[in-house]
């Protein structure tokens, strides 16, 4: 029953290294950032703990084994979070996420329980790869769903993250760039399983586009840096779901590392926020501007597409990833041509810049990809309605920022707006227990 | 009952005292409205009105509505899409945005007015508050969440233009939401009457008598000139200026001067870079001219500039911060690295150079310029034995990632790097007919003395000598008094060298800042040189003899003194008890609106000092909570006079917020100022 407790492949080792990298950064950090604590020890303790369950985690076979130090990791981030349990908005952020984890674990449990008992093996590697009834898959397929969203904060899911900042801000860069990807490590594991379930997939592709939508969204009308930035891994978390949808599971890992260094930094850099000068973009853009961009958009997908590798000519959820390098590329390349009014002077910069960015785009996950090659993971589905739509409503709301200026005017003209604008605002709030209503309710003794 | 309303509005907004943004912290006395009683009687009821434990559960949910909105309105460029509305000001917009929250919806009443003054009138009559306590509920509302009362103080009065409508807006605001969450918040005037009864008072006596004893004991009574001196150098009256100054004088023969950082030049600087413009000038002043700050970078910054905008136009969109992570995912993982492992290497790597120079002062009038020169050569006792070389010092910090950077800058210049300002008096004092109408003034500055301008940068304690290419013995004595002055204060700091806490990320402590200050000294450098005085003093050069009216003395007290005592009340307060009066710890702080700090999720602003401030850790203080005791060299007769005529000084001495005693140099004796404005020679007193 005990032969195989750890199983190394392309996967854990992706993981160890992102956890790797941001857990010496994060505790080097620490090291100076809580100097005086009171806590100072026992801080230590938990958040090595933490990296050693991550890790022996991310290469436990044996199921019991994987379970085991998953809900550890999950009980040290708790540990983590509360830090100062002497000030209740901590302590109670740490039960709310304590809650969902404890969820998330019960369902991955039953998951995972399911595919022993009718695969008749406890290593997970073998797992993937048996045979079962459809209906046992489909269930246990959906419990470990359960158990990934409530790990990272996917609709409806997402309570605890928006009221985790009580942490201290390492924590933060920690749980950022590591548990909350627990979800998505966990469907790349069992994703030959899914690959046999489409339908799954595409539950999965929806509740990552609401969570999307919905964490960027939020993250755009959010008035502190750290709520910001919750918000906005809310909505990453989303889409790595919706690649995880689209059968685009190396993207999706790709999406989890690279984010997870990306606001680590972010959080650890925090305290820079207040000098951070939003500057003006000019929105809307005027129409030649927005022209000139389109078709250095254009040349962005053709870039990507060449120096990743990719069929252009494909009809199938690739063509998601073109979309979103298309947006991102116009988006690059606007600011460039319509910097000082000067169009085509800079439309040489804005080609080599747009050019050099998505280059760089397609190596870094050329990068990913080409580790996870081994696993044999490509499963690119066929494309239909549901994506369509969504890569819809995704341009629809990415054209209707750009016209920024205007959606503020909407916004003071129309009530409906408003109930709109409240309703999101009222929403985004933490748990009220998590918040420090009163000013001597916070404590910073232990 | 409109009268009554106005008059108990004036009441409550005055127990509060201002707190400005994090772009510029300027210390305050957080019981600034107390400042009217006795300090024992203020500090008692401080500690009624924000000191207390628990709030009602209800008036928590109140807190919570007025905070989610504060946070909207105030916001100053976080959100990327802004709360609609705002220009209807505060009230208004928040009050038509409220009647969307579905929460609240069914409290609304049909005859609720939408008139500020109405909605004033009607709350209270609704809560039944008796008119006689109007003035107590009416502070009550704005002191259950003492740090945003604070900014809205800062907004409404201090902002430059005066904006007296916040005053009724806000408490209109908070009126309302009691009436819609609490109706029964009548209950919060017993709730405060509790915690009055239970208050008490605060005694720092011994303390305070042991530093005095100690200090003037250090004072040379009987002193000798500087003579034939290498250099004069003139710091601002900082107390981190302390201790450089007594570095300097030791390895060379240099004279040493305090005075107010902003170096009596009241400008509005503009960067001709980035095209930004502030104040750098005390916040008790107002600009009186403009300058433009010349960089070389202006090319280089346009293209970091460019580079910034694509990042923000990915970052702040729909759908595009997808693609944004995945392509900067890797060179945020290597800036991480580099910044936690490497800390010198990376700040080498976004080095903003010093830029110091200035455009033109012609848009100073001349008469400004020769007032500004005389006036200041006058308030620092620098009237004769000019030195060949007269270095004006501003100083400035550097600190990475620290949202409370400014707070470590000259408050003298309204918390920004004050280089700029000793800039442009070098420049005023080098013109060949300023220095013509200084000489009929009796003031014969040498054809040969040349003044120069300079930074000391407080964290690395490194000079930096703007233009000054020959003076090479006097910057290796600069660096010899680095050497000697950075090694004395790291033994408070902890491990990690000067220069790689000004550079490191993770760095919470890079200095003390003005922690331990305790006293202000007004009178010439002799009578302090030779003994330390810890980094606790603030010195002031002043020569009595040049200022029989005591003009001088006045615009001292009045406005250096008074700022000092701002800091040094800020300090004491954030110390004494750092969740009510300080911001709490910087490990679990979040930056709300560009503006100011939260704890974690949402809390009320939490204005005055974080605990790394004050604190060596999270039980141990570093700062010695002391009242500012003031030693003014000079006649008691001149003093006697300045104080007759100023009410402020009147209100400090009187209700011993500050101490002052008087070296009088007629008869060489210490006299103390006892509270009801006589003079003794009892030590003892206070």
């Amino acid at each position: 029953m005990f032969e195989n407790l750890f199983y190394v492949d392309q996967l854990s080792g992706l993981i160890l290294l992102v956890i790797g990298i941001v857990g010496v950064s994060v505790i080097s950090f620490s090291r100076r950032y809580l100097e005086g604590d009171g806590l100072y020890g026992r801080f230590f303790g938990n958040i090595i703990t933490l990296i050693i369950c991550v890790v022996l985690m991310s290469i436990s076979d044996h199921a019991v084994l994987f379970l085991f130090f998953w809900g550890m990791g999950n009980v040290f981030l708790v540990r983590l979070m509360m830090h100062k349990k002497s000030w209740e908005a901590s302590r109670q952020s740490g039960i709310l996420a304590g809650k969902y984890f404890t969820f998330g674990f019960f369902m991955i449990s039953s998951g995972i329980g399911l595919l022993v008992y009718s695969s008749r093996t406890t290593s997970i590697h073998q797992m993937i790869y048996a045979k079962y009834d459809d209906n046992i898959l489909c269930i246990s397929l959906i419990l470990l769903l359960l158990g990934a969203m409530a790990q990272s904060a996917i609709f409806p899911f997402h309570k605890w993250l928006i009221s985790s900042l009580n942490s201290p801000t390492p924590v933060s860069a920690i749980m950022h760039a590591g548990l909350v990807n627990g979800g998505g490590f966990l469907l790349t594991r069992f994703a030959p399983l899914y690959v046999k379930a489409p339908y799954i997939l595409d539950v999965i592709f929806v509740a990552g586009l609401v969570t999307a939508i919905m964490g960027t969204l939020w993250k755009l009308i959010q008035h502190d840096v750290k709520k910001m930035l919750a918000c906005s891994t809310m909505g990453q978390m989303g889409f790595m779901m919706v690649q995880f949808g689209l059968g685009l599971f190396p993207a999706a890992l790709t999406h989890l590392c690279f984010h997870g260094f990306f606001k680590a930094y972010l959080f650890l850099a925090s305290g820079s926020a207040a000098r951070e000068k939003k500057l003006e973009l000019n929105y809307p853009p005027r129409l030649l501007d927005l022209i000139l961009s389109f078709f250095i958009g254009i040349l962005g997908i053709i870039t990507f597409a060449f120096v990743g590798g990719k069929n252009l000519m494909t009809l199938d959820t690739n063509l998601f990833v073109f979309l979103i390098t298309f947006v991102a590329s116009v988006q690059f390349a606007l600011p460039i041509v319509s910097n000082d009014g000067r169009a085509f002077k800079m439309i040489p910069v804005a080609v080599m810049g747009v050019i050099s960015f998505t280059a760089f785009y397609a190596m870094c996950v050329a990068i990913v990809e080409n580790i996870l090659e081994p696993l044999n993971l490509i499963h690119s589905e066929p494309l239909n309605w549901i994506h369509i739509v969504g890569g819809g409503i995704l341009c629809f709301l990415w054209i209707i920022m750009m016209m920024s200026n205007h959606l503020a005017y909407i916004l003071d003209k129309f009530p409906y707006m408003q109930r709109l604008y409240v309703l999101m605002l009222g929403s985004s709030q933490p748990a009220p227990k998590t918040i420090t209503s009163f000013r001597n309710n916070y404590r910073y003794k232990a | 009952m409109k009268n009554q309303i106005q008059h108990a509005l004036k009441i409550s907004w005055d127990r509060i005292a201002p707190s400005w943004p994090l772009k510029n912290l300027i210390a305050v006395n957080p019981l600034q409205g107390f400042e009217d009683l006795p300090f024992e009687e203020a500090f008692q009821k401080g500690k009624a009105y924000f000191g207390q434990e628990f709030l009602p559960q209800e008036m928590e949910s109140v807190n919570r509505e007025t905070m989610k909105w504060l946070q909207a309105f105030f916001d100053e460029g976080q959100a990327t899409i802004k709360m609609p509305l705002r220009n209807l000001g505060l009230f208004k917009s928040i009050y038509t945005l409220l009647k969307f929250d579905r929460k609240l919806m069914s409290k609304w009443k049909e005859n609720l007015p939408e008139n500020i003054d109405l909605i004033l009138e009607e709350c209270l009559l609704y809560l039944k508050i008796p008119q006689e306590q109007y003035d107590e509920y009416l502070t009550l509302m704005l002191t259950t969440l003492p740090g945003w009362a604070s900014y809205i103080k800062y907004k409404a009065s201090w902002e430059g233009s005066n904006n007296d409508s916040y005053f009724k807006e806000y408490m209109a605001l908070r009126l309302l939401l009691v009436y819609l969450i609490y109706p029964k918040g009548k209950e919060l005037l017993g709730w405060h009457e509790g915690a009055l009864c239970k208050s008490y008072a605060y005694d720092f006596e011994t303390l305070e008598l042991e530093y005095k004893k100690n200090l003037l004991g250090k004072i040379n009574i009987n002193h000798t000139n500087f003579v034939n001196v290498e250099a004069q150098l003139v710091f601002c009256i900082d107390v981190r200026s302390e201790g450089f100054r007594r570095a300097i004088e030791s390895v060379g023969n240099y004279e040493t001067f305090g005075f107010a950082g902003f170096f009596g030049i009241p400008v509005n600087v503009c960067d001709d870079a980035t095209g930004e413009h502030y104040n750098s000038c005390p916040v008790l002043l107002s600009p009186a001219h403009d300058v433009v700050m010349r960089t070389s970078l202006k090319k280089k910054f346009g293209t970091s500039r460019l580079m910034r905008k694509i990042y923000q136009s990915l970052k702040y969109n729909i759908t595009t911060p997808f693609a944004l992570v995945e392509s900067l995912g890797i060179i945020a993982g290597f800036l991480m690295v580099a910044r936690t492992f490497f800390p010198k290497l990376s700040a080498r790597l976004s080095k903003k150079v010093s830029h110091c120079k200035v455009n033109s002062i012609d848009s100073i009038p001349f008469q400004n310029q020769c007032a500004y020169a005389l006036n200041a050569l006058r308030m620092m006792g620098l009237v004769d034995h000019f030195a060949p070389v007269i270095v004006l010092c501003g100083h400035g910090s550097e600190t990475q990632n620290n949202a409370y950077a400014s707070s470590l800058d000259c408050g003298a210049c309204g918390g920004r790097h004050g280089g700029i300002n000793a800039v442009i008096l070098a420049s005023i004092l080098m013109r060949h007919d300023v220095r013509s109408y200084l000489a009929e003034q009796n003031i014969a500055i040498p054809e040969s003395t040349r003044f120069v301008a300079a930074e000391h940068n407080t964290t690395t304690d490194h000079v930096e000598i703007f233009e000054g290419e020959k003076l090479i013995k006097l910057k290796s004595d600069l660096q010899k008094a680095q050497a000697i002055h950075s090694a004395q204060r790291f033994k408070t700091l902890g491990n990690g060298s000067p220069d790689v806490r000004a550079k490191d990320w993770a760095q919470v402590r890079p200095e003390w800042g003005l922690s331990g200050n305790a006293s202000f000294i007004v009178g010439s450098r002799q009578l302090t040189k030779d003994s330390s005085l810890e980094g606790r003093s603030f010195l002031h050069s002043y020569d009595w003899t040049i200022d029989p009216k005591g003009e001088i003395l006045t615009t001292i007290l009045t406005a250096p003194m008074v700022v000092a005592q701002w800091i040094n009340a800020q300090y004491l307060f954030s110390t004494l008890d750092n969740v009510a009066f300080g911001g709490g710890s910087k490990i679990t702080k979040n930056i709300v609106g560009k503006i100011g700090i939260m704890q974690g999720n949402s809390s009320d602003l939490m204005n005055g000092l974080p605990l790394q401030s004050v604190f060596k850790s999270d039980q141990e203080a570093y700062h010695e909570p002391l009242m500012l005791l003031t030693i003014v060299h000079a006649p008691r007769s001149i003093i006697d006079r300045v104080i007759f005529e100023q009410d402020v000084l009147q209100k400090l001495f009187g209700n011993e917020w500050v101490f002052l005693t008087c070296l009088d140099p007629i008869d060489h004796t210490f006299y103390t100022l006892t509270k009801d404005l006589k003079w003794t020679t009892s030590f003892m007193e206070t």
